[in-house]
Formats: C-alpha cells, structure tokens, sequence
C-alpha cells in the first residue's frame, strides 16, 4: 500500500513512485489525482493531450505497462510502481520512431491534436501485432477520434511503418 | 473536469478488500478499471470518499479451466484479457467476441468484467452472453461467500444484490451441452457506441432440432432479460429461418424497452426480433460456442 | 468576340509548389513537442472558468459569490457590473451580445461571469458555490415556436424573435413559370450540428503595462485582436495576440469567445496571467456551428432539364445570439447560383433567434445543408423527367467566365468535368440503377468561395500582408504573415509559395505566423481564403525580395567575355534565380548563389526584406447582402458516394466515395487530398449521425463525444481524392480552395446515396438507422395499402 502523508487539509497525499519514458519519479499526489494531469502537470510531459475526459476521444492515450489506455480515466495512485510510457517517450535521443517518421512521410495530422494519442495506439499495436491488417490498423485507433483527417493518411503511414520495420527486421536477420 | 477528494486504499486481498469495504460501508466503493466509476465521479452521480482498489489484486486476475467445473474467470480480468484469452477463444469464442465488442480499445485494456456486471448498465455488453451460457458468479463478503447464477444478480439499472462489502470474485462458465453461441450488439457506430440492442443466443442442437436455447436481450428492460416464451417455442423444434424469426417476433414481445436519445422503445423492439433471428441463425450456423 | 478561354490542362512544374514537400510543423505534431494553448503555463498563472445559466431565458434576479469568494485559492469573480456594458459580435449590423448577461439570460449555458482560482481543483470546487437566482422566462427553442405570435421576444431588436430577414429576386421569376416544363417542390431539413474538433477552446491573457497579451485557440489573430480592442475600448496596438498551434477549428475558433474577454478581464483584476479553458461540453454551448434549416426549393426546368428558375425559401435557427449569423442567412441562399447556370432566381429566408447556443459557421460556412436540399431536390426533379442524375447536373452546370446572376463573377469553374471525371472513376455507369435493393449510389455537387471578397467589419485594410526577412548572411529567410494554421497545412503552403516566388530553398525557410506583434495582417483562417489570398500577399513578398536580389546579383555577375554570350554589363531582366542560385538565364553556367549576393545586399543596404500584400478590390452587385458570396475565385467539387444499408435495421455504411475537386493549381497534393478525406468524414458524420440534440430545458443532451457521434477509423470508407488540372488567374499560380467546398457535396451525395438504396426520400438530416426503419416500414405500409 502506498505510503501517504495527511495535509493540513485533512486530506491523504499518496507516495507514489512511476516510472515515465524509462526515468521513475517519486512524487506525492492526492488521490484524485488523474494521470493525464499528473503528466500533463505534474511532469510537464503536455504531448499528452485532454479533451473529453471521459474515455470517449484517446487524445489521452499513454501506454500503461504497455498497454493504451485513456490516461484521463487513470487514477495516478493507481499507476505506482508501473511504467508509462507517453508520446515524449517514442523517439530514443534523436532517433525518430518509425511510426513517427511515417506519420511525416505521410502527413497523417493535420492539426495535430489527436497524433500523439493516435501513435501511441499504433505503437500498441505494432508492438504485439507487427504485420496488421487495414481492418486492425483502424480496429487499434477506433478509440481516437480524429476530426481532421478521415483517418486516411493515419492508416496508410501505419501499415506502411509496419511494413518498413518487418523490412528493416528482416534485413538485419537476413 | 474534476474529481472530488477521497482516500484510496490498495488491499492485498480479496479478503483485506472486503473488510475494508466493510468498515467503512456504502461511503467506501470497489474500484476496478475505473472506467465507469471515474466517469462517474467526474459528473458527480457518485462521490465515493473512499475507494478500495481491487483491480491490481492477482487473484482476481486468472483465467483457468476446471475439468468438471468449467472456465473460471477472474472478476479482475479486463476486456481485452478476455478477448486474448487462448482458453476462452478455444472454449467460448463467443464471449471473446462480446468483450472484443465493447467499447473501444483503450477502454477493453482498463474496464473489467467484474465492473461491467456490478455495474449493471442495461446495455452492457458482458451479461446477456454470459447468462446465455448459465454463468455462474462467486461472491465474497466480509463475513460470507455465496455463488448465485448470473441471472439473479441484476436488480435494476446501476443495481445489483450486491452487499456493500461484497465483490464479486469470479465468473464460471460451467461445462455445458451447448453447440453454439453468440452475442450480436447494435450500436449506432462501428465503435465506441453503447448497445442500442444486444442479443446472445446458445443453442443445443441435436442434428437439425434444437434441444434446448437461451435467448438473453440486452439495453431493452432494466436488467438482461431471458426471452423465455421465445427460448420455449424453440425447444424441440427442427431450426429453420422462419422459426428463428418467429422467435424474434415472441422476443420482442418480451422485452420492456425504454425511448431516450439512442433511440425510440418501438425501434428496439423490432431490432429485438430482427437480431434475435440473426443471433440464432449464427448460433446454430456457425456452431461455435 | 473573343475566343473562350480555357483554364484547364495548363499543366506547370516547378521546384517548390505542386509538390508534396513536408510540413513545417510535422516534427512538433509528432513528438508532442508542439504547444497548444491548453499546454502553456506562464509563472503564477491563474485557472478561470466561465460562471453559466442552468436556464434557457430567464431574468437574472441575483447572483450569490460570497460562499465561492471564501474558499480559499479563489482570486476573483465578475459578473456584468465589473466588465464593460458593450455589446459585441461579429456581424457589425448585429452586435447582440454583452460580456455577462446582464438582464437576462437568453440560453442554457449564457455567460453570466467568470471566476479564477489558483488551480483548477479550487476553481471546480468554487464554481459549485455560485448561486444565482432567476426569474424563469417562457422560452422558445425553434423557429416555430419564435414565430407565433404570442412567443416570448428573446431581444427588443429583433420583433417576432426575427434576426435576419432577406428577399432577393433576379431575373423574372413569375415569367419564368409560365414557360416551364416541370415544375417541382420539396422541403428538406439540415439539423444542427457541431464543428467536432477535439481541442476545446482555450485562452490565455496577462497585462505588461497598459498592453495586454493573449494566447488563444483562435482561428483569426486580426478579428482578436480587433474585438478585444474594441470591447476594451484599447487601441489595437495594444492588443497582442499570440495563436498557438489550434486543435481545429472548422469554424468554431472565430467567434470571440467568452473565454478571450474574459481572460483579459480576469488577468486585469488580479494582475496575473489566467487560463480560461473549456471542458469538452462547454463547447456545445459556445455553440457556433451549423444552423438548423428548414428549406424549401422549387424548381422549373425545360423538358431537357435545364433549370429555368429556382424559388428558395430557407428558415434557420440561429440560436441566442447572432454572431456570424447574418452571413450564414445570405450564404444560404448565395451560392446556389455559382453551381448552376439559371437566370431567374428568388431567395427568402428568415433567421430566428431561439432560446439555444446560438449558430454561426462551420465548414462550407452556410453551403452543406442547402447543397444537401438543392441536390437531392434535382436528383428527384431527374427522375421525374426520366433522367440520369449527373446528365442533369451536366446539363446545368455553370462555365467558366460567367456571372452569375447575383453579381459573383466567375472566372476558372469546371464543375461540368468534375461531375464527368467523379462518374467515370466511380464507375458510375455499371453502378446507377444496376445496384441490389439496399445498396446504392449517389452524386452531389459543392464548391466554396476561395475567401470572402469583404472582411466581416467595415475596413480599407488589405485583406493580407507578408513579409519576408533574409538573413543577414542569405543563410535563411523568415516568411511573416498572420495566417492561421488551424492544421489545414497554410505555414507549409505559403513557404513552399515564398520559396517558389524567391526561388530560394524550402528547407531554409521558417515561417513566422500568429503574432500580431511579431508577424504581419491577415484575416486569418475563414473562408477557405489562406492559400489564395495570405499567397498572393507571400507571393508578392516573395517576388520583391527576388527583385532585389537579381538587382543586387546583376551588379555582381559578369558574362565571360570571351563565352561568346555578350559584352558589358548584366541587367536584372537578364537574370533570374531558382532554388538558391541566381543564374543568367541564357547562360545558366554564369551564376552566383543567393546567399553571396544577399550578404553583399546586406552590406550595401541593411536587412533585406520583401513586403507584398492583397486586396482583392471591389466585388459584387449593389443589391442588399451582395458583399456575401463575393469571392476572386470560386471553386467547384463532385463526389460520389456508394452505401450499403441493412434494410432491416436502417444502419448506412458508407462503402465507397470519390471526390473530383475543380481548385485550381494544386499547392500541395498530399495536403489537398487531407482536406478532402476530412471533409468527407466530416460529412458523413453529418449525414449520418451527428446532431446537437437538447432536452425540455434547452440542455445539451449529448455534449460528449460518446452520444455525439464522430465517424471512428472503423466507419470510415475508401476515399478517392481526384483533382482537375485547373488554372484560376484570380489566384497566385492559378490556386483556388479545398478545405471548406470539400464538405459541401457530402450530404447531399450521402443522402442520394440512401435514397438510391432504399427508394424512399428521408427529408430531415441526419439519416440516422431509425429514421431509416421508420421510412422503409411506412413505404411497406403504404405499398400494401395501395394493393
Ligand atoms: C468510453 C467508454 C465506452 C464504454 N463502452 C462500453 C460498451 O460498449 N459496453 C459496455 O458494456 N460498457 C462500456 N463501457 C463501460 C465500462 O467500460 C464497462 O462497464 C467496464 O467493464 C467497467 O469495468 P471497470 O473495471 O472499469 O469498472 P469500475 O469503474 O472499476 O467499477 C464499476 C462499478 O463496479 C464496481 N465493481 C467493480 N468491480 C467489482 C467487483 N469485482 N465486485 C463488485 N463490484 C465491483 C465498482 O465499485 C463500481 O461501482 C464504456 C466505458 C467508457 C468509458
Ligand atoms: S481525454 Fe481521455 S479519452 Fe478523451
Ligand atoms: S489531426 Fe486534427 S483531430 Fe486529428
């Protein structure tokens, strides 16, 4: 369980300590504390983006050991002693994600506002399916609405970013 | 946005869960995903001050199968879990589809099963299947345990039989005869909708005649309702297409359902007898439980 | 008479425009780096909310902050009395709205103050302890209900809750019956939609002094900076506004919010910086987006369809207030005339004033719906005479220089082929009438203006100005103008303009955009207008630095006297210069790069610098509201779209859509196509599902994106995106607009899609699944009645 501190107010401050992008942070937060909030201000990591708040658009999705999740419907508390990992978190250095560099190629955003979200989705997927289909491609970014785009160009640099990686993988082992 | 304040707690057991939730009573809710108790909170239609955390518990978290006993799963295991599930994909295809169904994929990575029953949103996706294969539920309190069939867990919209200090544990899907199995959702949008009308059909079929069925309605009464005038005219009877929309027809006399912004009580009683004809169909068609 | 000239086939090459180059803005949308305002924090920064009516109308009889102004973290609340009384807008002949309500509250969800607190827990838990009390007035929530009689006035100025009445008429309309051969009604209803962009409003101000800053998801930096000015009686000099990276807009971020005004209130009071943002619901109620439309069309044609007259009768419901308002009114009728060659002509319409969020522009600004009217209207009108919808649309589409008879000239339009080029790569012809029941096909036709020809206040300004600086060393150039990328790629069109037109390389050029004190006057992004008009501005910006270039270089350069070329000295007319290189043009050996030559300007004369700007000088006719419509160029779009219904339960997917698009010289492919996949989506959300849907109180019942339904990945269908090779000369390069003509077509090919499929028309919008069912069982009902 995790430690806590009582506020003057009363009110339980919970130690937590999360791992963000490969570095931990040990923080103090309360309980309402949600995760897109915690990155968004706790950490400064704003590629994450709010919107609807209610897990209906994916603008705040992070990988949750992992996984996507909609970090506005994450309890902060809920996440110590796990990782996260967020769109800040893709390019290692200066080295883009090949998602990212197809997403360039390709032009997926337009305004931008649902990319950070939509390549975290996609990173999801690739990680555990590195060869999709169109139909799964779409499947993975359902949950991120995007406004601008018609999701065209989204899907075409996805399959063509899993299409390069296997290029590039069976390059290496071959 | 905002969430009120509370105090969370992280248990280490099912058991340390319940006697919290015991101590503190209804001013103390479970949370699991927290994909509909959060929601929640931010409209302010809860405002727990303490929340048990019980989706990181690991003995909530198994998908087994019991020889004699049938495939157990975890109140604790989320959507996609589910979906993924080797055994359940082997055993009960059909309950994969409905969690694969659900929402959307960041959702199905965070909601559960066990919050989707306790829930108990009309519409929910889980329970009309899963009651269409006689489920049964494990319940723990602080001081009991009972397991009680599915069906009778629902009380009303957002109710349940639940004590405050009670969790459900586990779900068993209990070995049974049927041959086939499935679960159509009508939602309003290829993803992210609530069903407007959700219908499971199992099926026990003895060469073309049907032995025994369950025909489970979803979003259309104010709990998931066994269509059991529909599920009788089938008994005993060779399937055919006019027989199954026959039954639609019977179900759809059945169900209560309401008008709100989704759509009209007269619209979901004929999508009640169209699915339920198609649920049917594939249940029978594709054999696959 | 002089020979018609035509625009189209002229292809071109050149280095940097009609070319896919990459967007200057790429690497900040996908690495998270990019700012959006909801992302900046400045030291000591404040959290503000708007203070909202929980009543539709009614009379505010007191407002209680005491038990808010205890909790500690509140740093100030303001209602009517601390802001100035003026009233503001955006249609000057309208300006309806106050700051905060100060009488009365006109819908649920008005302004009636605003508060700020140290973050945003306190200022939720604060807002929570406003009480206002209200004397609860009837109210009226369409224009039904506005037009009786005894309906309650929602404003003294506009009687009969009337806000906007308009009756044009040219050509001879009565004439033109007597010599019809068919003439045909229906009445067909848009519903009221929203924008659907996922960033919600937000803004940011602080005082330096007397000057004020703001930081807001705005679409126009100019109209800002303007209104706040005025509203605060400031000189606009004074008003800085800075846009950062908007989240879409589609027309909802160009009103002035209360979010702005009060943002600059706040921050006054407390002297520090304040954040006023929205959750995703208030956007409903900021409103803004498509009105509702009831209209009614009829229409004669000869016996080979060719339209004789077109009566228009259009009711909107424009919600509370009129911002926008009055152009959507004339817009509704204006453009019909650009589409189709016809002389007489009368429109009328009335716009109410309801008790809901009011209405104003959303993509295709007042176009979509009556396009969605007018186009399913003709497909019936087709039929009736025996006819293939596009003949009939072949038939009747508008040629190049025409003018309508509304005053709009029209120089480069080829509708006409973009109805030819969308049938045959649809495949229309093995597809229209040969489809089984429940599938289907069907055509609808748009176009847009390519900027307003008037700015929306009375002004002599230019409608754009850029500037462009050359490093000191001619290593780098700074484009500067105020257009706004609200992601439809305007930065990454108007740099690859500035390079084209310096002949200097696209890579080496960074845009400075959405500073009112750091970059230069344009209206901002409104009426598909960035790329021709904030182009023409960059174009000339462009043009004047290579002027001053091939000047400079001409005194540097010499031709080998000995090349066999020429003796003596260069002049500049001998010169020119492409990426990078300035060249003799009958001797590309003898060059010099730009940078040497800009370096040796730079020491002779100081900062080199380009300036152009555009107007695009008067326009139209002299009737009332002929400024609306008004454009230098107009663009025109075909689409095609294939659905599969499911007879049963009434669900439309749409299986396939092609969009020909007559835009003139092509920027940028890859950023046109982006429009037209975005627009179709937009559309077909539209036609579909989307619709604000409101309870007995006049709330918002689906003010979330769960029960509003945008189209996912999943409902999405395969887009062709096909292009005219069109020239417009009203245009720099011969370029016209994309983003908001792209959404016109959609829901009236959509819905002649549906009605293809399953025989019977749904005359309201959106067409969703029950409407569907509702329709097909009282087609069935009536069948086997008539038996
Ligand atoms: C965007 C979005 C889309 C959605 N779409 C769908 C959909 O399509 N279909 C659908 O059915 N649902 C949908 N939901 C609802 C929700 O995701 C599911 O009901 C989910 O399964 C809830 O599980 P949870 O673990 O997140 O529940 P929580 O929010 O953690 O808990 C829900 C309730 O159940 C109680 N509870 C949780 N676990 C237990 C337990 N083991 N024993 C006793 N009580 C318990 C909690 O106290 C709480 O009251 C959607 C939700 C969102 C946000
Ligand atoms: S902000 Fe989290 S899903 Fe929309
Ligand atoms: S690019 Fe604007 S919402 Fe997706």
């Amino acid at each position: 369980m995790a430690e806590f501190v009582v506020g003057e107010d009363g009110i339980k401050r919970y130690l937590v300590s999360i791992t963000v992008n490969g570095i931990k942070y040990t923080k103090v937060v309360k309980a309402n504390s949600l995760l897109v909030n915690f990155l968004r201000e706790d950490l400064n990591l704003t590629g994450t983006k709010r919107a609807c708040e209610q897990g209906d658009c994916g603008a705040c999705t992070v990988l949750l050991d992992g996984k996507p999740v909609n970090s506005c419907m994450v309890l902060t508390v809920s996440v110590d002693g796990r990782e996260v990992t967020t769109v800040e978190g893709l390019a290692s250095n200066d080295k883009l994600d090949i998602l990212q560099e197809k997403f360039i190629e390709h032009s997926a955003p337009q305004c931008g506002f649902c990319a950070p979200g939509i390549l975290m989705s996609a990173k999801a997927l690739l990680m555990k399916n590195p060869n999709p289909t169109e139909y799964e491609v779409r499947e993975a970014i359902a949950g991120n609405l995007c406004r601008c785009t018609g999701y065209v160009h989204y899907v075409e640099a996805i399959l063509d970013a899993a299409a390069a990686s296997q290029e590039r993988k069976d390059g290496k082992n071959g | 946005m905002y969430l009120p304040d509370f105090e969370y707690f992280t248990p280490d057991s099912v058991e340390e869960a319940c006697q919290l939730l015991s101590k503190y009573g209804p001013k103390a809710m479970a949370i699991a995903g927290g994909t509909d108790i959060v929601v929640k909170m931010k409209k302010e239609v809860l405002a727990p001050e303490i929340l048990v955390s019980i989706g990181h518990l690991p003995e909530l978290k198994k998908i087994e199968y019991v020889p004699g006993k049938g495939v157990v799963i975890g109140a604790g295991v989320t959507h996609n879990e589910v979906q993924n599930s080797k055994i359940l994909q082997e055993k009960y295809l059909s309950v994969c589809e409905a969690a694969h169904q659900m929402a959307n994929n960041q959702v199905r990575n965070l909601g559960t099963i066990g919050g989707n029953i306790s829930n108990a949103v009309p519409s929910a996706d889980m329970p009309p299947i899963l009651i269409a294969l006689d489920t049964t539920v494990k319940i723990v309190g602080s001081k009991k345990e009972r397991t009680l069939p599915l069906e009778d867990v629902f009380k009303g919209p957002n109710q349940t039989v639940l004590e405050h200090d009670e969790l459900i544990t586990e779900f068993v899907i209990p070995d049974g005869s049927f041959t086939g199995s499935t679960y159509l959702k009508f939602g309003l949008r290829a993803s992210g909708a609530l069903a407007v009308v959700g219908v499971a059909a199992s099926v026990q079929m003895d060469g073309g005649v049907i032995k025994d069925a369950r025909i489970v309605l979803g979003a259309v009464s104010p709990v998931p309702l066994r269509a059991k005038e529909a599920e009788n005219l089938l008994k005993g009877k060779q399937a055919s297409e006019e027989l199954f929309e026959e039954a639609g027809v019977i179900a759809s006399g059945e169900c209560r359902p309401i008008s709100d912004i989704r759509a009209s009580a007269e619209y979901r009683r004929d999508m009640v007898r169209v699915f339920t004809r198609r649920a049917l169909l594939k249940a029978v068609n594709e054999g696959h439980v | 008479m002089a020979k018609e000239f035509s625009y189209l086939n002229m292809k071109r090459e050149y280095s940097y425009i009609g070319k896919s180059l990459k967007r200057t803005d790429i690497l900040d949308k996908v690495t998270g780096r990019g700012k959006f305002a909801a992302d900046l924090k400045f030291s000591n920064m404040l959290y503000g909310k708007l203070i909202r009516s929980t009543e539709a109308h009614a009379r505010i009889i007191k407002i209680d902050t005491s038990e808010a102004e205890k909790l500690p973290g509140v740093r100030a609340i303001i209602t009517a009395k601390d802001v100035p009384s003026i009233k503001y807008g955006l249609s000057p002949a309208r300006y309806d709205e106050n700051i905060f309500c100060i009488d009365k509250v006109r819908y649920y969800g008005d302004k009636i103050g605003a508060i700020c607190a140290v973050d945003e827990e306190t200022l939720y838990k604060a807002l929570k302890l406003i009480k206002v009390e209200y004397e609860v007035l009837p109210a009226v929530f369409t224009p039904a209900e506005a037009a009786k009689p005894d309906a309650p006035q929602i404003f003294e100025e506009y009687p009969g809750n009337i806000n906007t009445e308009i009756h044009l008429e040219f050509g001879d309309v009565e004439k033109a019956k007597q010599e019809a051969y068919y003439i045909r009604t229906d009445r067909l209803q848009g519903q009221r939609t929203l924008h659907g962009f996922i960033e919600p409003h937000c803004s940011i101000a602080y005082w330096e002094g007397k000057r004020v800053t703001i930081h807001s998801a705005h679409q126009s930096a100019h109209y800002l900076q303007h209104h706040i000015a005025r509203i605060f009686d400031m000189k606009e000099g004074d008003v800085r506004v800075v846009l950062p990276y908007i989240g879409g807009g589609f027309g909802g971020k160009v009103d002035i919010s209360g979010l702005d005004i009060a943002a600059v209130a706040l921050s006054k009071i407390t002297g520090q910086p304040v954040k006023m943002f929205y959750d995703l619901e208030e956007v409903w109620y900021n409103g803004r987006a498509r009105h509702g439309m009831d209209m009614k069309y009829t229409t004669g044609v000869t016996k080979e369809g060719k339209i004789l007259f077109v009566e228009n009768e259009t009711i909107l419901d424009g919600g509370a207030y009129t911002g926008l308002g009055v152009a959507s009114a004339y817009y509704a009728g204006a453009l019909l005339t650009v589409l189709y060659d016809f002389d007489n002509y009368r429109f009328d319409a009335y716009r109410y004033v309801t008790n809901l969020p009011p209405c104003g522009a959303q993509r295709g600004h007042g176009q979509p719906h009556p396009r969605y009217a007018f186009e399913s209207h003709l497909d019936h009108i087709a039929e009736d005479l025996g006819m293939d919808p596009i003949e009939i649309r072949l038939i009747n589409a508008r040629k190049a220089n025409t003018v309508t008879p509304n005053g709009y000239e029209v120089k480069s339009y080829y509708l006409k082929e973009a109805n030819e080029m969308a049938r045959d790569a649809s495949g229309w012809k093995d597809k229209k009438g040969k489809l089984p029941v429940g599938r289907g096909i069907g055509v609808g036709n748009g176009g847009f203006v390519t900027g307003a020809g008037y700015c929306m206040y009375r002004t002599d300004l230019p409608h754009s100005v850029a500037m462009i600086k050359i490093y000191d060393d001619g290593t780098h150039a700074i484009v500067y103008t105020n257009a706004v990328d609200i992601g439809q790629g305007s930065d990454t069109v108007l740099t690859q303009m500035a390079a084209q037109a310096m002949g200097y390389p696209y890579e080496d050029i960074t845009i400075c955009t959405r500073d009112t004190d750091l970059s230069t006057l344009d209206f901002g992004a409104y009426a598909s207008r960035q790329t021709l008009m904030a182009g023409w501005a960059v174009k000339r910006a462009g043009e004047d630095v290579k002027r001053k270039i091939l000047a400079q270089a001409a005194e540097m350069l010499k031709v080998k006297e000995d090349g066999g070329y020429r003796f003596g000295k260069l002049t500049p007319e001998e010169l020119d210069c492409e990426e990078g290189i300035v060249f003799v043009k009958q001797e590309p050996a003898v060059n010099i790069t730009f940078a040497e030559v800009a370096r040796a300007y730079f020491v002779k004369h100081g900062v080199l610098i380009g300036r152009g700007y555009y107007h695009p000088g008067k326009l139209g006719g002299t009737h009332k509201g002929a400024a609306v419509g008004t454009s230098p160029a107009y663009s025109s779009a075909t689409q095609v779209a294939e659905v599969e219904v499911d007879m049963e339960t009434g669900l439309t997917k749409v299986v396939g859509t092609w969009d020909v698009h007559d835009s003139g010289f092509v920027v940028n492919p890859q950023l046109l196509h982006g429009q037209v996949h975005g627009a179709f989506s937009m559309g077909i959300g539209e036609t579909i599902w989307e619709k604000v849907v409101f309870d007995e109180k006049g709330k918002v019942l689906n003010g979330n994106f769960a029960e509003y339904r945008l189209p996912t990945a999943l409902d999405m269908p395969y887009v062709e995106s096909l292009v005219l090779d069109t020239f417009e000369p009203n245009g720099p390069w011969g370029v016209k607009e994309v983003g908001e003509g792209a959404t016109t077509p959609t829901l009236g090919c959509v819905a002649n899609a549906v009605y293809d499929a399953i025989g019977v028309r749904i005359s309201e919008l959106p067409l969703t699944p029950e409407k569907i069912w509702r329709a097909l069982k009282e087609k069935e009902a009536k069948e086997k009645g008539g038996k």
